[in-house]
């Protein structure tokens, strides 16, 4: 049976059909646009995200990390090792004993400091990690500020501890 | 063609439905004061550690929607009056979970802004996160695909039950592979929760909250989703009765 919508006059239907019409093709059209989005997504799961830095001590040793390409690279900065200098900031990052050097063009703001754990995006050049992206690796323990009644030097120790 | 199924529901305006809206308005302003002044800043994140107040429960109310889309619409496919309020209720959850994805994408990218120093990147988390968003997006699309009312509770019912097994994907990712994103906080394997008493209240008392608007949302939602399908249906009604005024064969 045609339940088709009446020409306006003619019959007494309500425009149902058509309304429903219209919100079928837009609803075909987000699906279109789903389907394309999931599509970038898992290109970028598979390509950035499921192996998404390399440790200090994989570099040019863990297939994945060769030190000839642009790599991202974890580990925590030493304590001591932040000098800023020109614009420039160089530390020091390790992890599992293997230290390596990082120069940063800018300063990495936010909460970069001794002890954190960061990931350093950049390239490898004559043994410097040249980085032209730092990012803060936050730990999952939340400390309240004003409970800690301890002296600076106290307070840095005790960063140090969490994060490390 | 029975609209037995898409009768108007009860109306929203009881007792039940005004106490949740009330609970959750006084909860979102307690909610407030405790997160932006009576809990104290973190060591390492300083005032950032807000936002957490507001990330976190959004992505529980994220996954208990989806959780809850999936349960309707299991429940739909194995009622044997196969409910059509059951997959209202599934869409409806949806709909809200779909929002308060969103939220969680957009909070944890300013999160990420201030503590990581950067708005987005793909890393695990990130991405299975966007994915699941992108899935139920996907969901309420195929909602929308037209066909009887009880075609589109089938079809998106068995779209819920593939599309719920990503939460745990996502929910674990920080596990499975290296992540930028930090490991929990409170559901931890051990029990070992890493949180001071104060900020731990407060992120408990934002997941209940949430939770709260979330039931209410769902409430009204699904009464104006059953309003759509009876108007869909009276439609339906009056344009058969038409071709019978007409004297057209069925």
């Amino acid at each position: 049976m045609d339940l088709s919508p009446r020409e306006p006059g003619v019959g007494a239907a309500p425009p149902v059909r058509s309304s429903t019409a219209r919100r079928r093709w837009v609803s075909i059209g987000i699906l279109a646009a789903v389907i394309v989005a999931g599509g970038v997504v898992v290109t970028q799961f598979l390509s950035s995200a499921i192996d998404y830095y390399c440790n200090v001590d994989e570099v040019g040793e863990r297939d994945g990390c060769e030190a000839d390409r642009r790599l991202r690279v974890q580990g925590t900065v030493e304590q001591g090792s932040i000098k800023q200098a020109a614009g420039t900031t160089t530390f020091l990052i390790s992890f599992n004993a293997k230290n390596l050097d990082v120069r940063y063009d800018g300063d990495p703001g936010g909460i970069f400091q001794e002890c954190i754990p960061v990931v350093a995006h950049g390239r490898l050049v004559n043994d410097v990690f040249l980085s032209d992206r730092i990012e803060v690796k936050h730990s999952n323990t939340y400390v309240a500020k004003n409970e800690d009644r301890m002296d600076e030097a106290e307070a840095a120790a005790d960063a140090c501890s969490r994060v490390g | 063609m029975s609209n037995a199924q898409t009768s108007v529901p009860p109306p929203t305006r009881t007792a039940t439905t005004r106490n949740l809206g009330l609970i959750a308005i006084l909860g979102s302003v307690v909610l407030a004061l405790l997160g932006l002044f009576f809990t104290a800043e973190d060591v390492v994140q300083g005032s950032s550690v807000r936002i957490m107040y507001v990330h976190v429960p959004t992505a529980w109310v994220a996954y208990l929607a989806f959780v809850f889309t999936a349960v309707c619409s299991a429940g739909y496919l194995r009622g044997k009056k196969h409910s059509l309020n059951l997959d209202r209720l599934a869409g409806a959850s949806a709909e809200v979970g779909v929002i308060f994805m969103g939220l969680t994408l957009v909070t944890g990218s300013l999160w990420g802004r201030l503590s990581w120093g950067t708005y987005w990147d793909w890393d695990p988390r990130l991405t299975t996160t966007v994915f699941l968003f992108v899935t139920y997006v996907g969901y309420l699309a195929v909602r929308g695909l037209g066909g009887t009312q009880q075609q589109r509770a089938k079809r998106s019912a068995i779209v819920a039950l593939f599309a719920v097994i990503e939460i745990p994907l996502v929910h674990f990712s920080v596990l499975l592979w290296r992540s930028l994103h930090q490991e929990a906080t409170v559901l931890r394997p051990n029990g070992d929760v890493r949180m001071d008493g104060l900020m731990l209240f407060s992120l408990v008392f934002g997941v209940a909250v949430f939770t709260v608007i979330f039931a209410w949302l769902v409430l009204h939602r699904n009464r104006v989703l059953a309003l759509v399908d009876a108007v869909e249906m009276r439609g339906i009604d009056a344009a058969l009765a038409a071709r019978h005024a007409e004297g057209v064969p069925t």
